[in-house]
């Protein structure tokens, strides 16, 4: 067992040369192993920079892991390149598909991801050139999608975890406002939250930001589509948004 | 009036089903998206209270009526005699339908928990 990155540039390019030769499978899974060892230290650098996403590191570097074996089987010897400089873009690559695809709590297909996405966008557009609501009728005609389709697309919309309000909207811009920013606390801050404790207890123990969202929809009786409209988001995060919030709530009542 | 009528095992996983359906019904009716989702809303929350967070023993047969300007949806629990059951909305269940559906009851209907609901179509602009 080698330590890991205990060896010398040169002797990691003797091992990686000894790997490529090697035809015994049990040789080169040994080799391999070593390999894995000299180079975890850069895998778990990467994954470092992932850990504030909600994924436990252990998981993040398993599968910067998988990154990894694969470079290692990629890795040119002929190329005037260090491991570490040829590696990371892959490895991070693993990390970043890794985030969007376990974004949705249940496995969805891509197709499905990409429908969602699509629709997400068109009921903004369509809502705004109809002046109401588009129907299913309208969105199947606006994507080119059929009926089923689009029912199919709305519907996981539920699957998809949007795991924090705190969440940066835009994940791939780490600095951009979170959603509880861009709430705004003008007119819905004081104004009767105390009836919401009243009404249930379960509410008042909610972050203020869900109750409020509660509030606008449940209280003011705002639609979805203005909400989303009112804080700058899509009907499909509000829609999820809620559906999580209620499906939380009523968790609590059960006895 | 159509009906369309299902029966799903008492679990929280088979209402996406019930959802899809509704949806589906409601689409033909041409409500609007936002209508669409507040009646998910309306069938999850009363359905709810039939599976419980965890699923129950029995079965739920739900029953989508559909009139040119409204959809009617009736659950009833088919659960063993004894299950204790509660069919008393809670205030925010109350507040939560008042305002996603036209109207909403949760009650024992000889002796099974049912729930029915009503959502009418938009008026025409």
């Amino acid at each position: 067992m080698t330590e890991r990155g205990s060896l010398s540039k040169e002797e990691a390019r003797a091992l990686f040369v000894e790997y490529r030769t090697a035809t015994d499978e049990r040789t080169r899974v040994a080799l391999r192993e070593k390999l894995v060892d000299q180079y975890i230290g850069l895998v778990e650098f990467l994954a470092r920079r992932f850990k504030n996403r909600g994924e436990p590191l252990e998981d993040l570097t398993q599968v910067g892991m998988i990154g990894l074996l694969k470079v290692i089987e990629r890795f040119d010897l002929d190329r005037e390149v260090e491991f570490s400089t040829y590696a990371t873009p892959t490895v991070v690559g693993e990390l970043k598909r890794h985030f969007r695809d376990k974004g949705w709590a249940v496995r969805v297909p891509r197709r499905l991801q990409e429908l969602h996405l699509e629709l997400t966008k068109m009921i903004g557009l369509l809502g705004q050139d109809l002046g109401h609501s588009p129907t299913v009728a309208e969105l199947a005609k606006a994507t080119g999608h059929s009926e089923e389709q689009v029912l199919e697309g709305l519907e996981i919309a539920n699957a998809y975890n949007f795991s924090s309000l705190d969440a940066p909207l835009d994940s791939d811009d780490e600095g951009s406002s979170t959603f509880a920013d861009q709430m705004g606390s003008e007119d819905v801050q004081i104004e009767n939250l105390e009836y919401w404790a009243s009404l249930a207890p379960e509410v008042s123990k909610l972050p203020e930001r869900e109750q409020h969202i509660l509030f606008m929809r449940f209280f003011k009786g705002l639609t979805q589509s203005e909400i989303a409209d009112k804080l700058g988001i899509s009907q499909m995060h509000v829609s999820r948004l809620l559906n999580r919030t209620l499906a939380r709530l009523r968790g609590a009542f059960e006895d | 009036m159509d009906k369309v009528s299902i029966s799903i095992p008492a679990s929280p996983q088979y209402l996406q089903v019930v959802r899809l359906i509704a949806a589906g019904l409601a689409s033909r009716l041409t409500f609007t998206i936002d209508e669409i989702e507040d009646l998910k809303i309306a069938v999850d929350e009363l359905a709810a209270y039939l599976t419980g967070t965890q699923g129950r023993e029995g079965t739920i047969e739900i029953e989508f009526g559909v009139e040119s300007d409204r959809i009617e949806i009736k659950g009833t629990g088919k659960f063993a005699p004894g299950d204790k059951i509660r069919t008393e909305l809670t205030e925010l269940s109350r507040q939560i339908l008042k305002t996603v559906a036209d109207d909403a009851v949760l009650e024992l209907n000889d002796g099974l928990p049912s729930f029915s609901l009503t959502k009418n179509k938009h008026k025409q602009s």
